[in-house]
Order: C-alpha cells, then sequence, then structure tokens
C-alpha cells in the first residue's frame, strides 16, 4: 500500500507537501538570485525598493567578465571535446575488452571523480609548475580534462551496455569493415549517451573552481575564478547579474536537452 | 536472426581488446597518478625527510580541531540530507509522471546551476540582515537575528541543499525497484503502515540509502568551496586547512600530508561503497 500513490490516504498529503516544501527550497536561491539581479539595492535589500537593470550594465561594462565567460567557454569546450573523444574509446574497452583487470580500469579512469577536488588541484598545480604549464590554457584544457572523463565515460559505457552488439556483427556480416560498422550502425545508436557525456563534461570544466582558482593566472581567469574572487571582496550585486545569466544557460541547457533527447530517440 | 549466418567470419568473436583505453590510461596516469603521487612524496621530503608532517598534525589540538569539524559536519549532512530526501524519493517513485516531472525539472535545475551561484544566493539569504533573519522576525519566531552563516550552522544548510539532489536521484531508483506487491501483501496480513514503513520498505530501501548516504558523506568530508565561503575562519574544514596551508603559507610538506590523510579516508569509504553496491551503482547524479 505504501507504494500505491493512490491508496496511500492523509499520508499521501503529508508526503506531497512535504516534497512541496522540498522543492521549495531547490528552487528558492536560484529565483532569490535572478530577483536580486533587478533590484535597485547595492546593499542587496529584498524586497528591492525598485527595480533596475544597472548591475546589467555594469557586469557588460567591465570587459575582464566577458573575457573570463570567453575564457571559460574555450576551456570547457575543448576539455569537453577531448573527454568524449577519449571516453569513447575507452568505453569500447571497458564494455567489450576481455582482459584482466577491466574492473580495476574502470574504477581509475572514474577516480577523479571521486577524489577530493582540492587533492588533485594541489597536486597538478605543483606538477605543472614543475613542468612550466601552470597558468597556461593548456594546463587547464588537461586537468579540466582528466576531471571531465569520468563523466563522459559513465553516459558512453551505460548507452554501450544497452546496446545489442549483433546488430553491428549484422553489418560486418553484410561486407562493413569492423571500424565502418563502428562508425556508422553503433555510434548512431549510442548518441543519446555521447551527447550526455559531451554535456556532463562540458559543464564539469564550465563550473569547475577549486583547480581554476590554483591555475589561474592574473591573464587567465575562468569565469569561477572571476565569482570567487568578486565574492571573496563583498556581496556586490553585480555577481547576482553574473549569476542570472549563468542561470538563464542552465535552463537553456535543459531545454536544449530535452529536445535533442526526444529528436535523437525517435 | 539464425546462427547460422554468424558462424563463419572469426572478426566477430574477436572483442575489442584494451587498445581503446590506451589513450585514457596515459591520461590519468600521467596527469593524475603521477602528480599525486608526487604531492605524496612531498608530505614525508619536505622540509626534512621523515614523518614529521604527520606527527604534526596529529599531535596539534589546531588541526584535531580542523579534523573533528569536518567529520561533525559530514555526519550532520549526511543525517540531514538522509532524512529529508528519502520522503521526497518516495513520492517521486510513484508519483503521477506528469507532477513528478515538475520536481525533477527543479531538482535537474538545482543541481545544475553554477555551484558558486548557489553559495552566493544562500551568503545572501543568510546575512545577519538577511531575508530569512528578516522574516523569523517579521513572524515574531526571533527577536534577535540568528547567527546563521560564517559558523557551522551556515555549512550546514548550504551543503545539505548540494548534497540533497545527489541523494534524491539515485533513492528513487532503489525505490521503484520495489515491488509494490510486497506492501499490499504486508497491508492485507494486517500490517499497520507504520510497520510496514519500519520491517519492508525501510529494509528494502537501506542499500540505496547506504549507497548515497556514504557518497554524501565522502564528498562532504572533501568539499571546498561551500565551507570555505560560508563558514568563515574560526571554523575551517579540511579541504579548506589544506588549500590554505598551501596557498597562503606555502607548507607544501604539512598540507601534502594533510591532503594525504584526505586521500586515504576517501578512497577507504569509496573501497566500502564499491562492496556494497558494486561499481555500477556508485554513479548518484548522473
Amino acid at each position: 500500500m505504501l507504494l500505491d500513490y493512490d491508496r496511500l490516504g492523509w499520508l499521501r498529503a503529508a508526503l506531497l507537501g512535504f516534497t512541496g516544501l522540498v522543492a521549495a527550497f531547490l528552487l528558492l536561491p536560484v529565483v532569490f538570485i535572478v530577483l536580486l539581479s533587478f533590484g535597485s539595492s547595492r546593499w542587496l535589500a529584498f524586497p528591492p525598493p525598485g527595480w533596475t537593470l544597472k548591475w546589467y550594465e555594469e557586469l557588460f561594462a567591465d570587459p575582464a567578465w566577458l573575457e573570463a565567460a570567453l575564457t571559460s567557454a574555450r576551456i570547457a569546450t575543448m576539455a569537453a571535446i577531448l573527454a568524449v573523444v577519449i571516453g569513447l574509446l575507452a568505453s569500447f574497452a571497458l564494455v567489450r575488452g576481455q582482459f584482466r583487470g577491466r574492473n580495476t580500469l574502470r574504477g581509475l579512469l572514474l577516480t577523479p571523480m571521486v577524489l577530493p577536488v582540492v587533492v588533485f588541484a594541489i597536486a597538478i598545480y605543483a606538477f605543472f609548475l614543475r613542468i612550466g604549464l601552470g597558468g597556461t590554457t593548456a594546463g587547464f584544457v588537461i586537468a579540466h580534462t582528466v576531471l571531465a572523463l569520468p563523466f563522459a565515460i559513465i553516459p558512453i559505457t551505460a548507452a554501450l551496455e544497452g546496446f545489442d552488439k549483433s546488430i553491428e556483427d549484422a553489418a560486418i556480416v553484410c561486407g562493413a569493415s569492423p571500424f565502418e560498422a563502428k562508425l556508422r550502425v553503433t555510434l548512431p545508436a549510442i548518441k543519446i549517451g555521447i551527447f550526455s557525456a559531451a554535456i556532463f563534461a562540458f559543464l564539469a570544466s564550465w563550473d569547475e573552481v577549486v583547480v581554476a582558482i590554483f591555475m589561474a593566472s592574473p591573464t587567465l581567469q575562468t569565469l569561477p575564478v572571476k565569482i570567487w574572487g568578486s565574492l571573496r571582496q563583498d556581496l556586490s550585486p553585480v555577481i547576482a547579474a553574473a549569476s542570472s545569466l549563468l542561470v538563464l544557460l542552465t535552463l537553456s541547457l535543459m531545454i536544449v536537452t530535452a529536445l535533442i533527447r526526444r529528436k535523437l530517440s525517435k | 536472426m539464425s546462427g547460422n549466418l554468424l558462424h563463419r567470419p572469426s572478426i566477430l568473436r574477436r572483442p575489442d581488446g584494451i587498445g581503446g583505453a590506451f589513450p585514457a590510461l596515459v591520461l590519468i596516469i600521467l596527469f593524475f597518478v603521477v602528480p599525486v603521487v608526487g604531492l605524496l612524496l612531498r608530505s614525508v621530503t619536505e622540509p626534512v625527510p621523515g614523518l614529521q608532517n604527520y606527527a604534526t598534525l596529529f599531535g596539534d589540538g589546531t588541526y584535531a580541531r580542523v579534523f573533528f569539524n569536518t567529520f561533525l559536519v559530514a555526519t550532520v549532512v549526511t543525517a540531514v540530507t538522509v532524512v529529508v530526501a528519502f520522503p521526497v524519493a518516495w513520492m517521486l517513485a510513484i508519483m503521477p509522471p506528469a507532477l513528478g516531472s515538475i520536481v525533477f525539472g527543479i531538482i535537474i535545475l538545482s543541481m545544475w546551476t553554477n555551484l558558486l551561484t548557489r553559495t552566493y544566493a544562500w551568503m545572501v539569504l543568510l546575512q545577519r540582515t538577511g531575508v530569512i533573519n528578516r522574516t523569523l522576525m517579521d513572524i515574531g519566531l526571533i527577536s534577535e537575528p540568528l547567527p546563521l552563516i560564517n559558523n557551522l550552522t551556515g555549512v550546514t544548510i548550504g551543503m545539505v541543499y548540494i548534497m540533497l539532489p545527489f541523494m534524491i536521484l539515485p533513492l528513487v531508483g532503489t525505490l521503484r525497484a520495489i515491488d509494490p506487491m510486497t506492501l499490499r501483501a504486508a497491508a492485507l496480513c494486517g500490517a499497520s503502515p507504520f510497520d510496514a514503513f519500519r520491517r519492508i520498505l525501510l529494509p528494502l530501501s537501506l542499500p540505496g540509502i547506504a549507497a548515497g548516504g556514504l557518497m554524501v558523506f565522502v564528498m562532504s568530508l572533501g568539499y571546498f568551496v561551500t565551507p570555505t565561503l560560508l563558514g568563515g575562519t574560526s571554523n575551517m574544514m579540511l579541504a579548506a586547512m589544506i588549500a590554505q596551508m598551501i596557498q597562503s603559507l606555502l607548507n607544501w610538506g604539512l598540507g601534502s600530508a594533510a591532503a594525504f590523510i584526505l586521500l586515504l579516508v576517501t578512497m577507504a569509504l569509496y573501497a566500502l561503497q564499491l562492496r556494497l553496491v558494486g561499481a555500477k551503482r556508485t554513479t548518484g547524479g548522473i
């Protein structure tokens, strides 16, 4: 009875009410930040005494914000592409390979997701200082690819496990080369997994703060580093404006994801 | 398809080898394993070879306090997250899809929103003069603003907020896998809803709770951003202390030693989680 929605009785009202409260709690900061960004109070009074667009004007007037956003986008795009390509190749080995230590290998490749980022951050910071990659775009991309790799491998291996290999074999029987069969039969079949991998890998880099704080130089700052720096100075409403644009980006990403998933699964 | 077609080509029976994993392996070994091992070596070689960094960490009351704070916050965050997430996951598992997709949408929106954005919102909300204190004072629940930020209360609120999706989403899977028949049978046999919950629903969802709880605990132990921004300087947690030792104090020996302790604890708990649920179930949010 407890798992029958229609037969829960009074318990359903209580649980639904609680779920509603938790949903409100999860939504609260997101909605709050957007409202705040249009409020006219520099001291973040809420509800605001009036409404204004001046924080957005201030945001766009400062080229450092735009530059940081472009840097983030560039690094996240490169890291996502690398992570998806490397992750895709690895996934074939992890799902179909028959060799000893396959589970160990899988565990090793997923470890960057589990290890506290701060440990990796200082480790790669020290390492890059030594080999001269500190504060470079290449260094950023490499570090973020390492962090993004598990987020690419998980959805791709999941999709690959759900794919019936005999379809690929059928293509080979019909004369395709193994490579051609993978390219033209298997990849289209697991495209939703690859697409999820790309989104997750991009976000893993785009939102990454800790490695970025250590790696950033005065001339190379990602958006999270810029926000972090501003947050440590004051709670200026300009941060609320920048944050609201990030919320907008998240929302569009969610909508695009939903649309593409629907289209791909047809 | 009949099996005959597949008899001939030996190419079909040749499995993909380890080769595809080669680029990933090179990347991880060169830019993950080597740097981390290098860091660990520094903990026993700087400033002089020996274990003195570990002796300092375990012998000094200041550091003991940081370890205590870290475990305390991780424990409280995990407990609160489990208790709050369970009813939500329960509803999500059985809700009509139309309603459920709204709640799922909110969870995903919260989870995908930039971490700093969410933390910034809590910094403003939890201020002395923030909305939460003002509302509580307006409705007369309190007469003085509560200290909600720059202490462990603030860290706990912010962390529970961030961890909730990681607990709710895997739990929904666990709860959906339970056959509603078992609970109908319990009701038919005369079990009260409370008995059915305590003796059937809860035990059956325990693997999911354990796996999710362990993941939340591990993530909380090493969290850097939220504790640093909401916690203030007097209640430092382990990750923030490590960053400070390296960034401000340039004490690589001590910082690496603290990092190694964090790594050991995390990996031990991760291994335990793999034992509990198997490698495939530990992926949480994705």
